[in-house]
């Protein structure tokens, strides 16, 4: 089990193109660790807008009755890729990772398959 | 730019205090001017969230409190002993540190006091910068007047409205009608679910913007100020003769 810090730490450097990182709490809006971004990404701001994000998918999934959950979630930019990942265990209801990525030097598969890691790490 | 939220905990900062800041709404406590931990009666705490979450029962909290809160240890005592992992730990000690604050630093929350010296018996999990502390405190409250700037719904009986259609209700909120009876104040809402208080106002919130819940008539407005008694002395005997002479004054220059 990884504390949170060491866990985005290596969501920074085990991820090629990672800009940034954080662990965020989906119904306040607080981000409750981040490692990277600067001046051009705000990860508070960007923890706190993509609470409606995941909000909006939540209602929306309860409006069509669907009774399933959301694994990830991935917003892609022109320059970049955003990626949500929901945590999933037992104590850790609320809570998401988001990861900012450079487009040109990202691997979107290895990515979401390392994301998938670093939350095992932090759930066990 | 913003207002400062606790002036004094930003001057205890930049001391590098170590203490307990305490108010009526909860306390913080400080080591080297890091908020190390919160609480306030308002906001459930780390054991009712663990307890509630299925993660820790409260007699395995409990055992942790009497054989290392003497040392200021239970939090390093749940995850040396395998109770907790220390993420999980630290990911739950963050959040109820951070709903603590919010309502301890309450505007109204009466004077600040600060006991130096003080320290709390769970001892530091994971220290956060007082700043850190000041903007999230202040983004939580802009983010609760954004969904509905009535703040009389935080502390007042919940009461359920039934006229309205229910149809756009979450889940998450769901649990929380269910709750409302017009006894049962948000918090103790919140610690029924196990859920941190601030995140109970927010779907306090809004429910009642979208009329699911009353919003109690704010406070009656202060009475006017009630005349001076010499307005009664002098209506008690009127100068009739004064009177006259004004009426006659004005109806000559009209």
């Amino acid at each position: 089990m990884a504390n949170t810090e060491t866990a985005l730490k290596e969501a920074v450097t085990s991820i090629d193109g990672a800009l940034g990182v954080a662990l965020v709490d989906y119904t306040s809006g607080m981000a409750l660790g981040t490692l990277g971004g600067g001046k051009d990404l705000d990860l508070a701001v960007a923890a706190a807008g993509n609470t409606d994000v995941v909000r909006a998918k939540v209602r929306t999934m309860e409006m069509l009755g669907l009774k399933d959950e959301i694994e990830d979630v991935l917003i892609t930019l022109g320059s970049q890729y955003h990626l949500i990942r929901l945590l999933k265990g037992r104590g850790h209801t609320g809570l998401f990772l988001y990861l900012a990525l450079d487009k040109g030097r990202a691997n979107l598969a290895m990515a979401r398959h390392q994301l998938r890691k670093i939350e095992a790490d932090l759930e066990l | 730019m913003s207002t400062t939220v606790s002036p004094m905990l930003v001057r205890l900062a930049a001391q590098r205090a170590t203490g307990a800041l305490l108010r009526d709404a909860g306390a913080l406590y400080l080591v080297d001017g890091e908020v190390v931990h919160a609480e306030s009666p308002a906001a459930p705490g780390i054991d009712i969230l663990l307890a509630k979450g299925g993660r820790l029962p409260t007699e395995r909290w409990q055992e942790a409190v009497d054989r290392a809160g003497a040392h200021h240890r239970v939090g390093r005592f749940l995850v040396d002993s395998g109770r907790l992992a220390s993420g999980e730990l630290e990911i739950c000690h963050l959040g109820a540190l951070f709903d603590a604050a919010f309502f301890a630093l309450a505007p109204g929350g009466g004077p600040t006091r600060f006991r130096r010296g003080a320290a709390h018996w769970l001892g530091p999990v994971k220290p956060v910068r007082a700043e850190a502390v000041e903007r999230e405190t202040r983004r939580r409250r802009e983010l609760l007047d954004n969904l509905w700037p009535r703040p009389e719904v935080d502390s007042a009986p919940v009461t359920p409205r039934t006229a309205a259609g229910t149809a756009d209700i979450t889940s998450r909120q769901r649990a929380v009608l269910d709750l409302a009876d017009g006894v049962r104040t948000p918090a103790g809402i919140a610690r029924l679910l196990g859920r941190p208080g601030f995140h109970t106002l927010i779907d306090i919130r809004r429910l009642a913007a979208a009329g699911h819940i009353e919003t109690p008539r704010a406070s009656a407005p202060p009475a006017p100020a009630p005349v001076p008694a010499w307005v009664a002395d002098v209506s008690a005997d009127p100068d009739i003769a004064l009177l006259r002479r004004l009426r006659d004054a004005l109806e000559a220059s009209l």
